[in-house]
């Protein structure tokens, strides 16, 4: 009776994940068009454009890896690692600037950021070492993986980009738990890392700084750093109950709320949906997570579970930041809001690594 | 493997950082939904006041003495101009020449929201101003505004007092319904009658973007116009009464006997109040040692001297003590037990003509013991000393006469009534309290209200109060000649006054008090008929010799240019 019903709670995650994907796709759009809308027109089409593409092409793999062999990942995990490496050095050489970072690499008009890559290659790579049966030793459990990503931690920090720096070291240590390997080891890392922290903050940009402690207090500068958090708050908490009503948010019509459609396009949803949007927003999320962690204990692969444990953390860790920081209680560290922030690489990730879980479901 | 621990973990720790931001979803969009919907209405909503006309104050014939005339402000949005602003401040400071310290300073003194324009230089000419907007563009905003002027200046300043913007005393003034930067009078009329000058601000609501730019329009509301007042004042008997007293400390007041029409009030030193509406210059009034935001005819008190003696006189006659023949002998001093009490000169035998016109403190030392100290507070009081004139300027400050109450435990000796009964001790009032009390001699009994106001728009502000104190017609008679006597008889303490052929009366004063003795002259005329009551005083001038030849210059003036 009680595998009945297991079998069958998990019988149509593919089902549920498309049409949840289906929705999040059309509210990445309608938020799009509101925030890109002003005095009655849409300003700036292109980019509205632009993210339709991203969208389709974005769809396109994730059908695209759903049918591709996940353990592919398996064999070419090193060599997808070392040709991030890669890209991050070409940025770092040849990259585009924008905001004050250099992320982006120029392809045929296109922008493309591989610091968002490093999400997918930190995944497998982790997955694979950890899940690796000789991963018992201090050397190959623990030592290996964590040099690999802080390395890629440091190309990213260097750009600078704090938000997927700090993600991947979340990922390293979420991951690291799942590990064979004794826990504690992970436990005095984190707690090195931890007393580290202060001499990073040496290493820090000033901007990032300033953001640090603006998070603090953002009435420290309400023009200057201050002001996208004051306004971002200003925006939610106006959106009440039931929320402005599309288009007429007017924190976002009005042009209050900078960055609105990259990393703080939460704020339009909450002051033109209210809460209740958001809470269905967040409950879509939170449904897919349960989805994807679900579906680990009926894997015999201990590689694809570390993958779908590390999908879900990423998942998790994007959303809560995102909207933590919007809301104030986070500080502002530069991460789009899972599916929903315009961004292309961003959404080919996102939508890659749900087609890598629905592969793995399938095998 | 078995992942049901790590399953378990993730699905709790994701749980919590659910409720985490439903939580705060829901402290700022449901416990503090209302406080975040008004930040941001004040972030699209913007009031653009526009400052309603102050009613004008005009003299007794019409000519305005506090008006507004349009001034252009040049203003800055703080959103607009949030990274440039110091450069922007430096470089509009080179272009007028002016300091960039003063910019900053009314930038951060008029802070009101990112997006609500601040002037940043206030009252320049037209010209200069669209230069000024042809240079800088759309970085700064021209603001024309009235601005209140006072064109007599310093001459002025005490009766008509200034405005000023509310948000200063902002949480005394809002229970009145001001709005912060809604313009409210300060002293003088301009804070005594501000309900009728004020008028209503009014403005547009309109809805901007994060740029300042104007999206759309919401109402707007008009402005209403203050009511213009007249006031009893005669702006060139002002003028005259203010150029006398100039460089000296006092007060020179000019009312009409009959009905308490103030027509002059001048005090000295005295303050520019266009200062304080160009923000400039004002800490000088503000810590000046001479004190010239005080208004010396009503809002001090000095000792009286001699000008309390009529209503010592008038005290004794009522309660039948003395007869106006009555004598006594003055041979320079009086003796109170050890103490010995002095009058100015050895007058020989007296009566009470002779005893007011030569101020002979003799004399009334004899009425003081004969009356008492209870009966001259009796009388005082009712001649309107110790309680305030109630003339239509604020802070007015009431005197003192040594009443029971106001004595409390203090021992009272024969010899302080010796003093009372000359006005010194606990003898005190304002310029303008004894004036009326005096003036009550030439109304025939009378205390009369002084009053500033003559109209309100267009209607005649008709109240006359008098009221009878109850003196009979003898003693006002008996007292009116001595006071005549004053200024008439061969000897008069104030016979420097006669040959301005004015037929008055009046009283001279020194009064004893710290610094030097304060001079005093207060009288009317013409005394068969009297048509005005005068009162001088100067502060530690040494003498009422000082007050006379005030007086003198002041009706001299006055007669020369046919103004009474």
């Amino acid at each position: 009776m009680i595998h009945t019903l297991q079998t069958q709670a998990i019988k149509n995650p593919i089902t549920s994940i498309i049409v949840c994907l289906l929705f999040l796709s059309v509210v990445s759009l309608a938020l799009l068009y509101s925030s890109l809308h002003q005095g009655g027109e849409l300003k700036d089409q292109t980019i509205f454009y632009k993210q339709i593409m991203w969208l389709a092409l974005a769809w396109i793999f994730f059908i695209g890896f759903s049918f591709l062999n996940y353990r592919l990942w398996f064999d070419f995990a090193i060599i997808l690692y070392i040709l991030n490496i890669l890209l991050l050095i070409a940025v770092e050489l040849f990259g585009k600037s924008a905001l004050g970072a250099q992320r982006w690499l120029d392809i045929g008009g296109f922008s493309f950021q591989p610091s968002e890559v490093s999400k997918i290659t930190a995944i497998f790579i982790l997955a694979r070492l950890f899940s690796s049966p000789d991963a018992k030793g201090l050397w190959r459990g623990i030592a290996v993986p964590f040099g690999l990503i802080m390395l890629n931690v440091a190309f990213i920090a260097k750009q600078p980009d704090l938000g997927t720096a700090l993600i991947l070291i979340f990922l390293f240590f979420s991951l690291g738990f799942f590990s064979s390997l004794k826990k504690r080891y992970f436990v005095i890392l984190l707690l090195i890392a931890l007393m580290a922290s202060p001499f990073a903050w040496n290493h820090l940009k000033s901007y990032q700084k300033k953001r640090l402690i603006v998070f603090l207090n953002p009435n420290v500068e309400p023009l200057g750093a201050g002001y996208t958090i004051i306004q971002s708050k200003i925006a939610i908490g106006s959106g009440r109950m039931h929320g402005k009503g599309f288009l007429a948010g007017t924190q976002n019509q009005f042009n209050f709320l900078p960055e609105r459609h990259t990393d703080f396009i939460f704020t339009v949803l909450a002051e033109e949906w209210g809460l209740l949007g958001s809470l269905f927003l967040l409950l879509i999320y939170f449904y897919i997570f349960y989805r994807i962690v679900e579906v680990i204990n009926y894997l015999k692969d201990t590689f694809a579970q570390l993958v779908l444990f590390g999908i879900a953390f990423l998942f998790f860790f994007h959303v809560f930041i995102n909207i933590g920081m919007t809301l104030g209680i986070l500080p502002v560290v530069g991460l789009p809001l899972l599916f929903l922030s315009y961004g292309g690489t961003h959404l080919l990730v996102s939508f890659t690594l749900l087609g890598v879980f629905v592969n793995i479901y399938r095998q | 493997m078995n992942y049901d621990y790590g399953i378990r973990l993730f699905r709790r720790i994701s749980a919590i950082g659910f409720l985490i931001l439903a939580g705060s979803l829901f402290y700022y969009q449901i416990i503090n939904g209302d406080y975040y919907l008004r930040r941001a209405k004040n972030n699209y909503v913007r009031v653009i006041p526009s400052r309603s006309i102050r009613g004008t104050i005009f003299d007794r014939n019409n000519q305005p003495l506090a008006y507004d005339k349009a001034a252009f402000n040049i203003a800055v949005i703080p959103y607009q101009v949030r990274d440039r602003r110091d450069f922007l401040f430096d470089d509009i400071a080179r272009y007028l020449k002016c300091s960039s310290r003063q910019l900053s300073q009314n930038y951060s003194r008029k802070f009101q929201n990112l997006f609500s324009p601040i002037d940043i230089i206030l009252d320049i000419d037209k010209v200069t101003a669209f230069k000024v907007r042809e240079r800088f563009g759309e970085d700064i905003i021209i603001n024309p505004q009235p601005q209140r002027y006072y064109p007599y200046g310093l001459s002025c300043s005490h009766l008509l007092g200034y405005v000023k913007e509310a948000v200063a005393f902002y949480e005394n003034l809002k229970q009145y319904g001001y709005a912060p930067y809604e313009r409210v009078g300060f002293s003088g009329i301009e804070q005594y009658y501000d309900t009728y000058l004020r008028g209503e601000d009014g403005g547009d609501l309109i809805e901007v973007n994060a740029k300042g730019k104007i999206v759309g329009f919401l109402g707007n509301q008009n402005t209403q116009r203050g009511v213009d007042i007249s006031l009893t004042i005669d702006y060139r008997i002002q003028q005259i009464a203010y150029h006398c007293l100039e460089g000296k400390r006092g007060a020179l007041i000019l009312m009409d006997s009959k009905n308490g029409e103030i027509l002059s009030l001048a005090s000295w030193p005295a303050y520019d109040p266009n200062n304080f509406i160009k923000g400039k210059n004002v800490e000088q009034y503000l810590i000046g040692i001479l004190k010239p935001m005080h208004n010396r005819a009503i809002q001090s008190t000095y000792p009286l001297g001699s000008t309390f003696k009529p209503i010592v006189a008038a005290a004794a006659l009522e309660e039948k003590k003395i007869a106006p023949s009555t004598t006594f002998i003055c041979s320079g001093e009086m003796r109170i037990g050890n103490a010995q009490f002095r009058c100015e000169n050895k007058h020989g035998q007296e009566n009470l003509y002779q005893g007011l016109a030569h101020s002979c403190n003799i004399y009334f030392y004899n009425l003081g013991l004969l009356v008492g100290k209870e009966k001259i507070c009796e009388w005082a009081t009712r001649f309107g000393l110790n309680t305030l004139t109630n003339i239509d300027l604020p802070y007015e400050k009431k005197g003192i006469i040594p009443t029971q109450d106001f004595l409390a435990e203090r021992q009272w000796y024969k010899g302080d009534t010796l003093n009372f009964s000359i006005g010194q001790g606990y003898t005190e009032s304002s310029p303008l309290e004894i004036m009326c009390a005096i003036n009550v001699f030439a109304t025939g009994g009378y205390l009369t209200k002084p009053k500033l106001l003559k109209k309100v728009g267009a209607a005649a502000s008709g109240d006359i109060s008098m009221t009878n104190i109850g003196l009979s017609n003898h003693t006002l008679e008996i007292i009116k000649n001595g006071l005549i006597d004053v200024v008439n008889g061969a000897d008069g303490t104030a016979r420097t006054l006669k040959p301005l052929n004015l037929d008055i009366a009046g009283k001279t004063g020194t009064a004893q008090a710290k610094g030097g003795a304060h001079g005093w002259f207060v009288g009317f005329f013409p005394y068969h008929n009297p048509q005005y009551t005068i009162c001088v005083f100067l502060e530690n001038a040494g003498s009422s010799y000082e007050a006379l030849k005030i007086t003198n210059t002041f009706l001299e003036k006055l007669k020369e240019q046919k103004l009474l």
